[in-house]
């Protein structure tokens, strides 16, 4: 017994190496200068009580999440303008993913285990961890010191995590992959693709969704989302639900033309349902949704 | 009240689904139904070169709204049908770092708050501390000015959701996409103290990223005030302009954001106002290029 206690108290540094760990430790090792900005006032953590503190209408995107704090630096150069450094520990590799999937607009940066930048914004994932790099004020300027403190950042979170298994779930052929999203609820659901005002899918915390945009050539398309429930209970109800509210003239297919003259059609599976949304023809919506519940 | 408005109805073009509308425009008003009066006004130098605010510009946009909202003569003689000299007067602002009430709007309120006799010291400014702020606790009149932005959860920012402040816990309002920020304005604190709403269209968001949802290039210079003295109504024009700005730069895809239900919900089940566009006499003041709705 004394044995298996050692051997555990020796492995305890690993297994939180590994695990990922307290966010406050970052603050020594992130550098306190990048370029011309200084780390300015003093490092901040805000946890799933506090984060309304910190974000003003955003925190609920990182609660539907499995996020459980996040370390924030600011770093001003002598005119002022300010870089805010987030580093978000979102609980595991799939919910970080999760995190920086949802929002994906722009090209990658090379950073992390997948990143991109634009304009003052610099996002990326890696293990556990998402994190956002913003400037306020001059965003050109800025732009060096953003990529930099992301490349001292990156090694620091290690090691690298794997996506969600759900992923898997969506077939490759056609998929546009910097559309490939994977979220939880209907929040997330509607910033990334509106589909009702009323959460018509029934999702929560407890659902897991991936999501993903398809074109093969110009004239088959359309717009694939997977919901995994809890069971397979949950997973008809929400089907019926959703043909009600979206699809009650579906066919025996479970499909329909949609106002915009493409297809959309919803498939159950145990507890899996797969929704295509505007889709070139009923023929491609069908062939989407086979490649999942096969 | 469920008030399910899905993807199907955008595509039919439906948009006024989203505002409590039917169809837009085959609602005919009868003669003695009046409709809900909101001015839009703008100026191509409200912003100069450099997108800094022209101050005696936005003071004459807000002049000129006002007036022609009440058919006054002129901005004193209509700030004066808004306050009494006897008035405290409580003028809501939002300080969020990234896209605040401009300063020029809120000097121009309050210069002319001042002008129709109300006293300097009878006049407050607040966002933050408006529930403890001794002033707006004894305030006989409000005045909400804010800017005009999409917002993650509510999926718009504006009059309605900018007396959030005066709520004991902002998280209760936050369920259901903030479905219920119409009922702010029949907190005690508030209800029926609201004179004027200024919807800031001078820089607005029509996109939101990033951890605080804001990122420059979602914003434009619009250079224009949307103005009424129903929160809802001008919120359901601040609200046409942004989907007509998303729709032209995100394509139709992305037209809505999180549908803003609390906007309709404020007419429907809150009675505070008026969201049905058809039921809103919009009048186009000043500068018209690029105006978009």
């Amino acid at each position: 017994m004394r044995i298996v206690r050692f051997l555990i108290i020796l492995a305890f540094p690993a297994l939180m190496a590994l695990s990922g760990g307290n966010v406050k430790d970052f603050g020594p090792q992130i550098p306190k200068q990048v370029l011309d900005w200084k780390a300015a006032g003093d490092d901040a953590v805000f946890s799933r009580k506090t984060l309304f503190d910190y974000m003003d209408g955003g925190a609920e995107v990182y609660l539907a999440y499995n996020f459980q704090e996040v370390f924030v630096r600011k770093y001003a150069d002598a005119a002022d303008n300010e870089i805010n450094l987030d580093i978000y520990d979102m609980g595991s590799s799939a919910e970080a993913y999760g995190m920086f999937s949802i929002d994906r607009q722009d090209p990658e940066a090379g950073i992390g285990q997948g990143s991109e930048y634009g304009l003052g914004l610099l996002r990326f994932w890696r293990g556990r961890y998402f994190v956002s790099i913003t400037v306020s004020g001059d965003e050109a300027k800025a732009e060096k010191a953003l990529l930099e403190l992301g490349k001292k950042v990156a090694p620091l979170l290690g090691p690298d995590g794997a996506p969600p298994e759900m992923l898997k779930l969506l077939p490759a052929a056609g998929r546009k992959d910097d559309s490939l999203s994977y979220f939880h609820d209907a929040v997330h659901l509607n910033n990334r693709f509106f589909v009702a005002s009323e959460n018509i899918l029934n999702l929560d915390a407890k659902t897991e969704c991936a999501f993903a945009e398809y074109a093969e050539g110009e004239s088959a398309f359309g717009v694939l989302l997977v919901v995994r429930y809890p069971d397979e209970a949950k997973a008809a109800e929400a089907a019926a639900s959703f043909r009600k509210s979206f699809l009650p003239e579906a066919d025996a297919d479970g499909a329909a033309l949609t106002g915009n003259k493409n297809w959309a059609m919803i498939k159950a599976r145990n507890a899996l349902l797969t929704v295509v949304f505007d889709a070139s023809s009923k023929e491609y919506a069908g062939r989407l949704a086979a490649a999942v519940i096969r | 009240m469920a008030m399910n408005i899905t993807r199907r109805d955008f595509i039919r073009g439906s948009a006024a689904a989203v505002l409590g509308a039917t169809a837009l425009g085959q609602i005919p008003l009868s003669a003695q139904e009046k409709k809900t009066r909101v001015i839009l006004i703008r100026h191509p130098d409200a912003l100069d070169a450099t997108s800094a605010f022209n101050e005696p510009v936005i003071q004459q946009m807000l002049d000129e709204a006002v007036a022609k909202l009440l058919d006054a003569g002129d901005p004193v003689e209509a700030f004066k049908l808004l306050v009494k000299p006897e008035d405290i007067v409580g003028i809501k602002t939002n300080v969020w770092s990234f896209l605040p009430t401009p300063a020029p709007v809120e000097k121009a309120i309050k210069r002319r708050v001042l002008d129709a006799g109300v006293k300097e010291e009878n006049i407050g400014l607040d966002d933050h501390t408006v529930r403890t702020n001794p002033l707006f606790q004894k305030a006989t009149a409000l005045i909400n000015a804010r800017p005009v932005r999409t917002h993650y959860l509510a999926g718009m920012s504006g009059c309605l959701k900018n007396y959030i402040m005066f709520a004991e816990s902002q998280p209760d309002y936050h369920p259901d996409s903030c479905a219920s920020l119409g009922s702010l304005f029949l907190l005690p604190q508030v209800k029926g103290k609201t004179r004027l709403n200024i919807l800031c269209a001078l820089t607005p968001q029509f996109h939101g990223r990033g951890p605080h949802n804001f990122s420059r290039r979602y914003v434009w210079n619009y250079k224009g005030l949307i103005v009424g003295l129903d929160p809802v109504a001008v919120d359901s024009v601040g609200l046409r302009l942004i989907q007509a700005k998303r729709r032209k730069e995100l394509g139709p895809a992305q037209e809505i954001p999180p549908v803003p239900k609390h906007i309709p919900l404020a007419d429907t089940k809150y009675g505070i106002g008026t969201a049905d566009p058809a039921k809103i006499e919009l009048i186009k003041l000043g500068w018209l290029d690029d105006v978009m709705i």
